[in-house]
């Protein structure tokens, strides 16, 4: 399979998660296939249930029964002493993930206060990782080490001798993201960090990891519901609705010029800081049952757009607008009965947001 | 009759204390955590009340004072122009005019029973009819869109998403037809793409029902859409108020500017690195201004002094040293010298 831009990170092909088995089984994530390159950041967006958790638990080879992966291909390109070396993440061995995880891959969850232990102090969650990842460091340079990386997120070396209910909620975000660096891993995947902070706080991390990664150089990937972070944050986002990829593009151009009628729906559901106050409508209806999903596009209930086609079969993501972004949507098939609506077209791409 | 407009719920000068207990040190000493101080609102009928606040700055605590969950340390409540005593209990009477609808819906509704049994028990708690109780309850759903209310009434909690159970949630809060609702983060728990439906239902409701309305948020853009007055909560006070949109669009307290500008905005990337962010959080000040320790532009005066709320004209005021005339600010520091 490909990896073979020796810029890619990580290239991801047909990927299926279920949870359940057989008869019961429901889809969580069906068919996703995306590539990301070193150093770069993907977004992606969507509301819970749209599986985009999953997706990340099922590449990282967390998920935890019943959920199953039932198809697809993921590599990993691996970096520092085994570089060059390309790893197939599912078929890894536990031996092997464990010699990966951490070091070339690390997550950071949404809740810290869930994920630090509460009976030990911050010093010593850094002092294992360490330690068990590189049996060299005698007990001083770990130290080191550890008020190195705390001082990377912009914490005070006196942290480590505190335990999580000591710190604030953004505090313990910070802790959790130096605690993902640790080892330098060179691909860093967070699973809504930021959705339980205050917006201030939310902004202040952030604008850290945005410096974060323009020194390390890392690759991430940043899950979240809110699609106006992501346009700050990401260079490219990935839309997610009942497990599938809606839509995909460039931060900006989605943001100013979407294509697919839920990505719409999306932004205009977050009533804007300026300008009139007008009466907006968002999406009508609620996100699909996946035991029951309707049949042809899982948002045709919802989209004003929709025709028989959308009815009854299913769009896949194609390529549109020579590359660089993909949509599935069958308005945009050249056979589709009805016309793009201005909003969702190129003759719509000077709003909103002003000239592209 | 009530008229839009007439005031329904005053608040005055309401403070809340917690007791804590000073864990460090030999001697355990307790000591008082103000987790509101000094709030005054007032909510009229078919008006949205907004208020801003972060998780911590004592909105949740304001909403059940109003609700007398939680008794007030000091202040006065007025419902509909008559002194509530509040060393009383508080009688089913008063339930009946102020409703609480919480944030989140699966944890506020009963799960084993079915949505009748929830809508109806408020109402027959209240002395409604056995016979009316049902025509009651399917009114309600009706007016929360829920329709056919038939459809909805056999149904148990798990059988509903959570923006159609935030509605029976809502429904519930109206049954007993109370003249002020007081909703707590009612989309925060929600889908993104069902959230606007909600806050347009409330607005609605606000509007149809004459309904004095609260609506504690921390998204200050949801609240930009959905009030008629915002207030801005800091550490348990009310740092800035002002009715329309007046607050976001021209925020005059250090604090409200801070928050605006950390909102995600992408048609402002420009202003991601502005100066305001930079302010780190290192406590309360409880002697002067609360912010002044976070805020930029903090002053002398700042540290040492409390400022009181500052009317700036057309009801917006900001609780800031910065909205002070030099004689204001000269008599402060003349007398505390």
């Amino acid at each position: 399979m490909s990896l073979t831009d020796a810029n890619l990170v990580l290239h991801v092909s047909n990927f299926s998660v279920d949870y359940g088995y057989a008869d019961e089984a429901i889809r969580a994530v069906t068919d996703v296939s995306f590539s990301l390159g070193r150093s770069r950041v993907l977004g992606v967006a969507g509301e819970s249930g749209s599986g985009k958790s999953t997706l990340v638990y099922g590449l990282t080879r967390l998920l935890r029964a019943p959920g199953v992966i039932t198809a697809g291909d993921v590599r990993l390109r691996l970096s520092g002493a085994r570089e060059g070396e390309i790893i197939d993440l599912l078929a890894a061995t536990e031996d092997d993930l464990r010699a990966i995880r951490w070091s070339e891959i690390s997550i950071v969850m949404q809740s810290a206060l869930n994920a630090l232990n509460p009976l030990h102090k911050i010093g010593k969650e850094f002092d294992e990782v360490l330690r068990v990842h590189d049996g060299r460091l005698s007990k001083s340079q770990r130290r080191q080490r550890a008020e190195e990386l705390l001082a990377l997120v912009g914490l005070q070396p006196d942290r480590l001798q505190r335990y999580p209910h000591e710190l604030s909620g953004g505090q313990r975000q910070r802790v959790m993201i130096a605690l993902a660096l640790a080892l330098r891993p060179q691909l860093v995947i967070m699973d809504e960090p930021t959705t339980a902070l205050d917006v201030v706080t939310q902004r202040e991390i952030v604008s850290e990891l945005h410096e974060l990664r323009e020194r390390l150089g890392f690759a991430l990937i940043f899950i979240t519901h809110d699609l106006s972070l992501l346009v700050e944050l990401a260079d490219e986002i990935m839309v997610m609705y009942a497990g599938r990829i809606v839509e995909r593009a460039p931060a900006l151009d989605l943001y100013r010029a979407p294509r697919h009628p839920y990505t719409l729906g999306l932004m205009e559901s977050f009533p804007p800081l300026s300008g009139e106050r007008v009466a907006m409508t968002g999406i009508p209806g609620s996100p699909p049952n996946l035991k029951t999903p309707p049949a042809g596009c899982p948002f045709h209930p919802r989209c004003a757009y929709a025709h028989d086609r959308c009815r009854n079969e299913m769009p896949p993501l194609n390529d549109i607008e020579d590359g660089g972004r993909s949509v599935a949507c069958w308005l945009h098939d050249p056979a589709s009965p009805v016309e793009v609506p201005v909003s969702l077209s190129r003759r719509g791409d000077t709003t909103p947001g002003g000239v592209k | 009759m009530t008229t839009r407009g007439d005031i329904v719920l005053d608040a005055r000068h309401l403070s809340r204390t917690f007791t804590a207990r000073r864990e460090k040190g030999f001697f355990k000493k307790k000591y008082g955590q103000r987790a509101v101080d000094d709030v005054s609102v007032t909510l009229r009928a078919g008006e949205v009340l907004a208020i801003v606040g972060e998780s911590g700055s004592g909105k949740s605590v304001l909403a059940r004072m109003l609700a007398r969950i939680v008794p007030p340390t000091s202040g006065e409540l007025w419902l509909n122009e008559s002194q509530i005593d509040l060393s009383a209990r508080r009688g089913i009477d008063y339930a009946r005019h102020v409703q609480l609808v919480l944030q989140d819906p699966f944890a506020a509704i009963n799960p084993v029973r079915g949505i009748r049994h929830t809508l109806e028990r408020p109402l027959l708690i209240h002395g409604a009819n056995k016979g009316d109780v049902v025509e009651r309850s399917r009114d309600v759903l009706a007016s929360v869109s829920l329709t056919p209310p038939d459809d909805y009434l056999e149904r148990y909690p798990h059988e509903l998403s959570g923006g159609q159970l935030q509605r029976v949630n809502i429904a519930r809060g109206l049954a007993v037809n109370p003249s002020v609702l007081l909703a707590d983060e009612p989309i925060s728990m929600l889908d993104v793409s069902v959230r606007l439906g909600v806050l347009n239902l409330l607005r609605e409701l606000c509007d149809t029902h004459l309904l004095a309305m609260m609506y504690i948020t921390h998204d200050i853009a949801s609240a930009r859409y959905i009030a008629d007055e915002t207030a801005v909560m800091y550490a348990g006070q009310v740092v800035e108020r002002a009715r329309g949109t007046a607050i976001m669009d021209a925020p005059v307290h250090p604090y409200t500017q801070l928050l605006i500008n950390s909102v995600p905005n992408p048609d402002h990337l420009a202003r991601r690195d502005s100066g305001a962010s930079e302010a780190k959080a290192s406590g309360f000040n409880l002697d002067g201004c609360r912010f002044s320790p976070r805020c930029p532009q903090a002053m002398d005066i700042c540290h040492g002094n409390q400022p009181p709320e500052f009317d700036l004209g057309g009801g917006h005021t900001s609780r800031c040293w910065l909205s002070a005339t030099d004689e204001q600010r000269t008599a402060v520091s003349i007398a505390t010298r």
